[in-house]
């Protein structure tokens, strides 16, 4: 049923997409490996009169792996919040979205007020967050103010001050995140549930099926394709989080004490650390370290959902 | 719907297509002088008022300045011009931001301005009525308080002045004076005793901490805010390593060389004795406490944790000042030159904004823009009205001369700001008065590309230090400063000879 | 019985009721009781019949609890941004931060943000970008997302997985390239460089694609033999099908000019062109650098987000049909 007439219009409806991308994504990603590969690239040194050019190789990446530092700790980091909050946030908003689904009074004004985080400005989220988990004073010491958290579950917990373990920082973060991801994802789960047809569970209902087994099995692969897409979009934003670290650890990100092989910070920290130095060869080389990533991740993604996406 | 959709849709397109054809090039004029700064409103107050009275001298000089939020903002914003051909001539700038624009050598050498016998005859292009000598006076240039003037000659492979002293701040001693009076506690010139402070001396910070600790065991009698400066300073102050003007061979590879030599024993002295403090419950930071240490001093709840001692910036007085409680301080704050190594070898850091000029225009609009910095930097008014707004201190040191109050106005009011210095409401006064009186001992580090990230580095480490315990504090702490020098070594490539 | 039990157990309260609609679930675990016992006696039948509706209440009371708990957790940072913008600046340092501004509330932050922010006009300019980039991106997504979504040509594939390849690169890293051909072009401090260069986005490109997918090819191949346009049948039956989904993309492209900070304050930071976020960001509120003046800049936040809140409450209904629609169709 191939048309030859769709041939040149689809181009011609395409056109206007296809040059704007030429120019400002296409042509940056090629400009990106390209510093990736020259040593050291800096395009300050260009303007330098006695520059005498760039050598081309592998010592941008090398750089980034040669001490057990900054990079690698990113790149487990990052693996683990995505691996953490990506399911966690999927869930939780999965279950908010069915509970919103199931009520009828409150229903549009609670509808609202979880979207309404969608349009907050990420500077004061992030303070207030630090704040509620920050301990100003003595660590330890029962004179110390440990901060709204502790507070209301009576707890003395050191989440993110000097001597806070890693595993209470990933606790501070993953609950930052996931309260982060929840908004879109419950949008477009309670989207894909009020687009599901009554038939089915019409049909369910004559059968006498269980709530549950309606749950898992109408419900869940009704909307799966909306669960795969919040999954893929999940990932993705995962692997380029950042503006969270900052948000609750600040420019240092991590906690008090922590050094550059041992804190938060992820691998698009990393980028942004090498940026005002001009260091772009290294930025570059760590920007297409993460893309591979983020390429494979997604393909296992795709390969999974086709088998079970419902339709 | 879809016919109110179509139109806006048209509407839109329309403007969006005018405002495409709006985009023309505005083009640069020869005599504009693009400025970037950080300075809020009632500063750019000030800075508008001056640049007028330079227009009275340059009438056809016209300078553009703007806002860019913070340093690093400036930073970002002028290095990411200057990779791409364009850039301000004039910007706020600090020792590593200026390191990192002259890897393409795009940074003036002022001394070619300062040293030059130019003349500019009257009614020359800039507008100029008079004559005009380009450089400067032999007075001009001793006027400058000369820690701050060195800054410009900090930086490495260079023997160029790459930026002038513009408005600056330091570190002082806030101490609770009324609690300090009423336990007949001497205010500490020493971190502890040694050679110029004889053994059992009670000037010294060990005794002070000791005698509040003992006098109120809840207290913390020590708050520093900024780790960085406190290490940095240590190192200056007892003469050891931190970083270097010269390479230097790196202690992690013979083979190499590096500009960081903060690796080393001696630190590791001082940064056990700093542990003992903290774990005796002397002292704490801004990070450890989780919060600026000027809260923890100027609270006045007798049932909470406080300090008795804060060392912070002279530009932030009116923030180590306790709230008003009925119309009166709850107490006096004094305000003296934090505590020292050897009085023989005073050193207190040289903070806050220099000014470079950037190799982005024509010769007449790099002269323009030298002028304008000339004019900023060389005049008392400016520097003590620009000085009484910010809290910072100006650059000059005539800004206080009594001789000179009787025929300059300016002078004059500055004189009187000092004058009236005292730990209440004139508290700004009272930490310029010393910052003054400490003129001599100002210092700065060394400045290449990655010198920033030894400082935050060791933010980082002081903290890390001081809150190590159990058995081997001395391993511990060499293991901590040589993960910062890999740090930094590994973040910064430090060029190689004949690499 | 014994597996009714522990299916109440093992769902999640909210699972309870589902929908309106599989409420009646509800009759239909009353049935198979019955079946499976028929020698139950009235009275026993009526006990479980009122457990059932006890069960359900409870249910219900849980959903409440747990949506409210959540509903409150996501408030909470609202409620600080509006009591921070609301307290003195002595206040907002103290080392154990207040609940309720106790130094009474100090409405004069609004007046000093609204001033020194120059919000009236990094305001419009917001409006204006957000509105022209939106109409342009929406024609440009609308005519991709139909060739991907019913045309047939070479290579279809291949363009469209290059393109989602594409959303995997860390944008960082354009800025750079995309800020020296922007340079080039001479488009610095204009409207056209905060607008141009965003005006593809591949998300949305996806979003309406997989909304299209969902229209069956037969409505297509009919109004073809009817002798519509493609264009016709785009306006007549696609875009109406996609509206909500377009207003969806609308918000979010309006959202984006209302938060993009890194480059606008790269190309266009002059006060004419200013916009919201990068206002917000670097506006210095206070002479101190030292002690920001967070409760005039929440104040301004507070101010920069209420529009933001109107528009979105009342097109609520939009996107949520939007995102629904781009679901199952039967």
């Amino acid at each position: 049923m191939v048309d030859k007439s769709q041939q040149w219009k689809a181009w011609i409806y395409l056109a206007p997409a296809i040059v704007l991308m030429l120019v400002f994504t296409v042509w940056p990603i090629f400009n990106t490996i390209m510093m990736a590969f020259k040593e050291g690239y800096n395009p300050m040194y260009e303007l330098n009169p006695e520059f005498d050019g760039w050598t081309f190789g592998l010592q941008n990446f090398i750089d980034l792996f040669a001490h057990a530092s900054a990079f690698t700790n990113a790149l487990v980091n990052t693996l683990l919040l995505c691996v953490l909050t990506v399911p966690i946030s999927t869930m939780l908003a999965l279950l908010i979205a069915v509970a919103l689904h199931s009520i009828k009074p409150l229903q549009k004004l609670l509808q609202t007020i979880f979207f309404l985080p969608y349009v907050t400005n990420s500077i004061a989220i992030g303070m207030v967050f630090s704040v509620m988990f920050n301990i100003v004073g003595d660590v330890g010491s029962p004179d110390a103010n440990y901060g709204v958290i502790n507070q209301i579950f009576g707890t003395m917990i050191n989440w993110m001050n000097l001597g806070s373990t890693k595993v209470a920082n990933y606790a501070v973060m993953v609950i930052y995140i996931v309260w982060n991801a929840l908004p879109f994802k419950i949008l477009v789960l309670l989207g894909g549930l009020q687009g599901v047809n009554k038939q089915y569970y019409d049909a369910a209902k004559v059968d006498g099926t269980s709530k549950t087994r309606v749950f898992w099995r109408i419900t869940v692969p009704l909307v799966s394709p909306m669960i795969v897409y919040v999954l893929i979009t999940g990932f993705i934003g995962g692997f380029k989080e950042y503006s969270s670290i900052v948000g609750i650890f600040g420019e240092d990100m991590g906690a008090t004490g922590q050094q550059a092989h041992e804190n938060m910070n992820t691998m698009v920290g990393v980028i942004y650390d090498a940026l005002p130095s001009g260091q772009y060869g290294k930025a570059s080389a760590a920007a297409l370290v993460l893309f591979v990533i983020i390429l494979i991740v997604t393909l296992i993604n795709l390969k999974i959902s086709k088998k079970s996406t419902h339709y | 719907m879809k016919k109110v959709f179509a139109v806006i849709l048209m509407v839109v397109m329309l403007v969006s297509a005018l405002s495409v054809i709006a985009a023309c090039d505005l083009g640069n004029d020869e005599l504009t002088v693009y400025f970037y700064h950080t300075m809020g409103q009632n500063l750019q107050a000030v800075l508008d008022k001056h640049i007028a009275e330079f227009n009275k001298i340059y009438p056809d000089i016209e300078i553009v300045h703007s806002q860019e939020g913070g340093y690093p903002d400036v930073r970002d914003k002028v290095s990411q011009e200057l990779m791409v051909g364009e850039g301000p001539q004039m910007a706020y700038c600090y020792p590593d931001h200026v390191a990192l624009y002259n890897i393409g050598r795009q940074v003036v050498d002022l001394y070619d301005y300062m040293n030059s016998t130019e003349v500019i005859p009257a009614g020359s292009e800039f507008g100029n009525e008079t004559e005009i000598k380009v450089g400067l006076t032999a007075e001009e240039e001793a006027n400058f308080i000369d820690g701050y003037l060195a800054e410009g000659t900090q930086f490495v492979n260079t023997d160029e002045m790459l930026t002038l002293p513009f408005s600056k701040s330091t570190e002082v001693l806030y101490y609770n004076e009324t609690f300090f009076t009423k336990n007949n506690l001497k205010v500490p010139t020493h971190w502890w005793c040694g050679e110029s402070c004889p053994a059992g001396c009670d000037t010294s910070m060990e005794y002070v901490c000791a005698k509040i600790k003992e006098i109120d065991p809840k207290a913390k009698p020590l708050g520093y805010d900024s780790e960085a400066n406190w290490f940095i300073t240590m190192c200056e102050q007892l003469g050891t390593d931190y970083t270097s003007i010269v390479p230097k061979t790196s202690p992690l590879d013979p083979s190499k060389v590096t500009y960081y030599t903060f690796y080393n024993d001696k630190n590791v002295d001082f940064l056990e004795r700093l542990n003992s403090w903290y774990q005796k419950g002397w002292v704490t930071t801004q990070t450890l406490y989780g919060s600026y240490t000027s809260g923890l001093f100027t609270t006045i709840d007798a049932s909470k944790e406080k300090s008795y001692m804060s060392i912070g910036s002279s530009a932030g007085a009116t923030h180590q000042r306790p709230a008003e409680v009925g119309g009166k301080y709850p107490f006096n704050v004094g305000i003296a030159t934090i505590p020292q190594a050897d009085q023989n070898n005073r050193k207190v850091i040289s903070q806050g904004p220099s000014v470079c000029m950037l190799n982005t225009g024509s010769e007449t609009k790099l002269m323009a823009t030298w002028l304008f910095i000339k004019y900023l930097t060389t005049s008392v008014e400016f520097q003590t009205e620009f000085s009484m707004a910010s809290g910072y201190m100006p650059v000059l040191e005539n800004v206080a001369d009594e001789e000179l109050a009787k025929t300059n106005k300016a002078v004059a009011k500055y004189v009187d700001f000092i004058k009236n210095a005292d730990g209440g409401d004139n508290i700004a006064a009272l930490s310029a008065k010393v910052a003054i009186e400490q003129a001599d001992a100002y210092y700065t580090s060394p400045a290449f590309v990655g010198s920033s990230t030894a400082r935050d580095e060791m933010d980082i480490l002081l903290a890390k230090v001081l809150g190590m315990k159990g058995e081997d504090i001395r391993a511990q702490i060499d293991s901590a400063l040589k993960t910062a020098l890999q740090t930094c070594e590994s973040t910064n490539k430090t060029p190689q000879p004949n690499a | 019985m014994e597996e009714k039990k522990i299916d109440q157990q093992v769902a999640p309260q909210v699972v309870e009721d589902i929908d309106s609609t599989i409420a009646l679930g509800t009759t239909s675990l009353v049935d198979k009781t019955m079946d499976e016992s028929a020698v139950m006696s009235e009275r026993k039948i009526e006990k479980v019949k009122q457990r059932q509706r006890v069960a359900k209440i409870v249910g219900k009371i849980g959903v409440y609890v747990f949506l409210i708990a959540m509903a409150l957790i996501v408030l909470f940072p609202f409620y600080w941004m509006i009591i921070s913008s609301l307290k003195t600046k002595d206040e907002y340092y103290l080392t154990q931060p207040t609940f309720w501004p106790t130094q009474g509330l100090d409405f004069a932050n609004y007046a000093q943000a609204f001033k020194v922010g120059n919000l009236g006009v990094t305001f419009a300019n917001t409006v204006y970008v957000g509105i022209v980039s939106t109409a342009l991106s929406l024609v440009i997504t609308v005519l991709s997302a139909f060739a991907l979504a019913r045309l047939e040509f070479k290579g279809k594939n291949l363009l469209f997985a290059g393109m989602l390849a594409t959303m995997m690169i860390p944008g960082e890293l354009f800025t750079i390239t995309n800020y020296k051909t922007v340079v080039d072009l001479g488009w610095t401090n204009t409207f056209t460089v905060l607008i141009v260069p965003f005006l593809v986005s591949v998300f949305y490109i996806y979003l309406l694609r997989q909304n299209f997918m969902q229209i069956p090819d037969e409505l297509y191949y009919a109004a073809k033999v009817d002798g519509t346009s493609d264009l016709k049948y785009l306006w007549k039956v696609m875009i109406p099908i996609a509206m909500p989904s377009l207003i969806s993309i609308t918000i979010l492209k309006m959202m984006g000019a209302w938060n993009s900070y890194v480059w606008p304050r790269l190309v266009a930071s002059d006060d004419v062109h200013a916009l919201i976020t990068y206002k917000l960001r670097t506006t210095q509120w206070d002479t101190d650098p030292m002690y920001v003046d967070y409760p005039v800049q929440m104040a301004a936040v507070t101010l920069v987000s209420i529009p933001l809140f109107m528009v979105f409450i009342f097109l609520r209904k939009y996107i949520m049909k939007g995102v629904a629609r781009s679901g199952i169709k039967g």
